[in-house]
């Protein structure tokens, strides 16, 4: 029975002993239903938890930065952490550009994660070194973050001389400009000011057994591995949940 | 009224010299015509100092001088020093006329400290524009009343018009006078900048020379014969006289004589494009040489653009082939913009990867102007990006990248998680006031796999990409070549949530009833079936996650439709022992499973 279906029955019961509680039709035969005004709101603001607070820094202190790595196996959130970043810095009116070597950006994701696409430039070269080049001139055009996406499986990084990240972070510090840079794993050397590690991941299903399952977000762990402000090693628990968990 | 004229001596040798800055002062000769017929049309002050001069042929100059730098006449070269010499005078006049041959006439009507009244007294409002600049002698003929002030302004003008003239590459000189051809006259003196007094062009005219007039042959003979060295001699014979004796084109050259022109200007309207263009010595097969040649030919025609406010946003290639034929190709820029390394790079580009199959013995570089991207910036907002450097860095990208790989994001309509569209990065003015700075709704995002990876799957009733209906998946294994590599057991699998689009395309009129499961739908499914899973777990009871509730629906235009690929696909979420987080799909048509992204 539909939600829709049940709720006109109910009202076709008005003034029977269902209608005196309302929603007691779908709760007392069994329906499995419930009314969507019933359910309460989850809507989960970024940052509201203190789990989210180092991120939450992270991208607070995005002006003051200027080459930032975050590192993270597949499904470690750090795609995510991109995102956020992004969204943060054209909710601001700020321009961001997204260097996509994997080619792995969904406008609609982003667009739901809260980025404002008409001040993202995207770009999508096909090799590492068109990724770097290409971050380079869009630090120095000025773009205030400039979120470099290494892709999944990242080849070719051990032949990347020391020397190209330190001029990256060189490029935005002239130009007072971000780079976020997600890779797998460590490549920036010591031209980072800040690198985070994203660990821990597993996702969240509601469900047990071998009943049907829902995804309804990841949680994740966040280590500060290198920062000019703070003591390395600091820790703290992240968390997303997928855009059907959060509304509707 | 009152014209300048602007006139480059030996035209062809200057616009050659124009093109190839690294002759300037050595000794080159200009020449028309091929093999032994090829003639000196001009040479330089090195090579005239050794005796050669125009008429002679290729041989003798060669005898004088053996090192010689000969080129030919390049028309296309001299058309764009013409071009480059209009619009410098365009940047002093709105009407402005071709003289052809490196003349340029402007008219002067209007312009502020140059208001003369007619008895060749200045204004009283130029009195107080003019500045103190240093009164030359350079009239001939000093006796007519002019202010100092007036001609002060009139030989600034005429300095300057030479100025420009010459950072546009052409050494000019420049006469101002009441008439184009007295002013064509006093531009051809060797001091420069020559102004003539108003209505004191029959007195300027008159100590000159016959010859300064160009008489035609006939004619000049006539007046040889009659014992006239002067222009002011012819002036003083009766005009009916000369006209009964030399005709009608005597009669003009009489009036002329006297200072009387009576031709108007004849303004020119200013072509919508710019070209600069080079005839080449000899044939060139390689790329490098061009492009050595094409920056050149690139940096003047952006000074050029610079010098209108303008910037190119398109490009024209015009290759001219040995032994004939022509290639012409174009190059649509993202953004308007000067930059010309920018510009070479993309014709770089364009000739690699289509190489014009001949060797090149000439080009011509065209652009197609616009105004370049202005934004007002914020003073408390955000920094807004240089609008011109952007349209450069964006050229550059797509130089490098390619067009497509490069533009703003957009959804694209249709339910398939891999669309997207690219428009023109074109961001918004940024706002007056910066906001606070806020973080993002802490999404899980996926990163789509583009092209999706093949899967090799094992599913729960132990069959090999079974075509069973909904088959759970147990262990996935990207097929062998398909990157990134996926492997691993499945240890949770949520699903199937179906989509189905594009049914209509294939399907008869009679199928309009049926469902069309979008992801939409999908997601509004999962979002139902989480908050019955929330109220039902108090309970311990469970409800099916995907409810098998048909819902009607098609696109609206049908072009639209048309356009959209069928897809029917089931979709699930997997866990896979590795942690990783996928997005998988199974076709329903061919059996086939594919991940098309990852949590992330």
């Amino acid at each position: 029975m539909r939600a829709s279906q049940a709720l006109a029955l109910e009202r076709f019961l008005q003034g029977e002993e269902f209608a005196k509680k309302p929603g007691a039709l779908l709760k007392s035969v069994g329906a499995k239903l419930v009314r969507a005004s019933d359910l309460p709101a989850q809507r989960h603001a970024f940052g509201e938890t203190a789990s989210d607070r180092l991120l939450e820094n992270l991208i607070e202190q995005l002006p003051a930065q200027t080459l930032i790595e975050v590192v993270g196996r597949r499904s470690s959130g750090r795609f995510s952490i991109g995102l956020a970043a992004m969204a943060s810095s054209t909710a601001v009116g700020e321009n961001a550009a997204w260097v996509d070597l994997g080619d792995n950006l969904d406008p609609e994701a982003a667009a739901k994660a809260g980025v404002d696409l008409a001040r993202v430039l995207w770009v999508r070269p096909r090799r590492v070194p068109e990724a770097l080049a290409a971050a380079e001139m869009l630090l120095a055009t000025g773009f205030r973050l400039v979120v470099a996406d290494l892709g999944l499986a990242f080849r070719g990084g051990r032949f990347i001389p020391d020397a190209a990240w330190v001029r990256l972070q060189r490029a935005a510090r002239d130009r007072e400009s971000t780079l976020l840079l997600l890779a797998p794993c460590r490549l920036s050397g010591i031209a980072a000011d800040v690198v985070v590690s994203a660990h821990a991941a597993h996702p969240i299903w509601r469900g047990n057994g071998r009943a049907p399952r829902l995804l309804t977000g990841m949680a994740s762990r966040l280590t500060l591995e290198k920062s000019g402000r703070e003591t390395p090693g600091r820790s703290a628990p992240l968390s997303f949940n997928v855009i059907e968990a959060v509304s509707s | 009224m009152r014209l300048a004229c602007l006139f480059v001596p030996l035209f062809p040798l200057a616009a050659r010299l124009r093109s190839e800055p690294e002759l300037k002062g050595e000794a080159v000769v200009i020449f028309e015509g091929n093999g032994n017929a090829a003639r000196v049309v001009t040479a330089s002050r090195k090579a005239r100092r050794v005796g050669i001069e125009a008429g002679m042929t290729l041989p003798q100059t060669r005898a004088l001088l053996p090192k010689l730098a000969a080129r030919g006449r390049d028309r296309e070269c001299e058309r764009a020093a013409q071009e480059a010499l209009l619009e410098v005078a365009e940047s002093f006049s709105p009407r402005v006329e071709d003289g052809r041959e490196g003349v340029v006439y402007l008219d002067l009507e209007g312009l502020p400290g140059l208001v003369f009244s007619a008895g060749g007294r200045c204004a009283t409002g130029a009195e107080n524009f003019l500045n103190q600049g240093k009164a030359q002698t350079l009239v001939p003929n000093s006796q007519f009343p002019i202010l100092n002030s007036s001609r002060s302004a009139a030989l600034r003008l005429g300095r300057d018009l030479i100025l420009a003239a010459e950072k546009a590459g052409l050494p000019a000189r420049a006469g101002i006078a009441a008439a184009k051809l007295a002013a064509r006259v006093a531009a051809g003196l060797p001091e420069s900048p020559t102004v003539v007094p108003p209505g004191g062009e029959a007195a300027f005219l008159a100590p000159l020379p016959l010859g300064k007039l160009a008489p035609a042959l006939e004619i000049s003979e006539a007046l040889e014969r009659w014992g006239l060295k002067s222009i002011g001699e012819l002036a003083k014979l009766p005009e009916g006289e000369v006209a009964s004796r030399l005709g009608e084109m005597g009669r003009e050259l009489h009036a002329t004589a006297r200072g009387i022109d009576p031709r108007p200007l004849e303004p020119r309207t200013a072509p919508l494009n710019f070209s600069e263009g080079l005839e080449l010595e000899w044939p060139l097969v390689t790329l490098e040489p061009f492009l050595f040649v094409g920056h050149a030919a690139l940096e003047r025609l952006m000074q050029r653009l610079e010098s209108q406010a303008l910037a190119c946003t398109r490009l024209e290639v015009a290759l001219k082939l040995d032994p004939d034929g022509h290639d012409t190709r174009a190059i649509a820029l993202p953004a308007p913009s000067r930059d010309i390394k920018t510009l070479l790079t993309l014709v770089r580009l364009e000739l690699e990867a289509r190489p014009p199959g001949a060797p090149v013995v000439g080009f011509v570089f065209t652009a197609h102007p616009d105004r370049p991207r202005s934004v007002e910036l914020s003073l408390f907002g955000p920094a807004a990006l240089s609008p011109d450097r952007l349209a450069t860095t964006i050229a550059r990208l797509a130089s490098i990248l390619g067009a497509d790989r490069i533009g703003s994001p957009r959804t694209a309509e249709g339910h398939r998680p891999e669309r997207f569209t690219l428009t023109d990065y074109s961001p918004p003015p940024p706002p007056r006031f910066a906001a606070a700075r806020r973080t993002g709704r802490g999404l899980l995002a996926v990163r789509v796999l583009r092209p999706p990876v093949g899967l090799e799957v094992i599913v729960e009733n132990g069959t090999v990409s079974s075509a069973a209906k909904s088959p759970r998946p147990l262990s996935l294994k990207s097929l062998n070549g398909d990157s990134p590599s996926i492997s691993g057991t499945v240890r949770v699998a949520s699903g199937p949530w179906s989509l189905e689009e594009g049914w209509w395309l294939s399907a008869p009129p009679s199928c309009s009833g049926r469902s069309v499961r979008s992801l939409r739908e999908v997601t509004e499914r999962r979002s139902l079936a989480l908050r019955e899973r929330e109220s039902s777990e108090g309970s311990g009871e469970r409800s099916s996650p995907h409810p098998d509730e048909p819902r009607a629906g098609a696109l609206a235009d049908p072009e639209q439709a048309e356009a959209t690929a069928t897809c029917d696909r089931d979709y699930w979420d997997v866990e896979l022992s590795d942690g990783a987080l996928y997005r998988i799909y199974r076709e329903r048509r061919s059996g086939a499973w594919f991940a098309d992204g990852v949590y992330d």
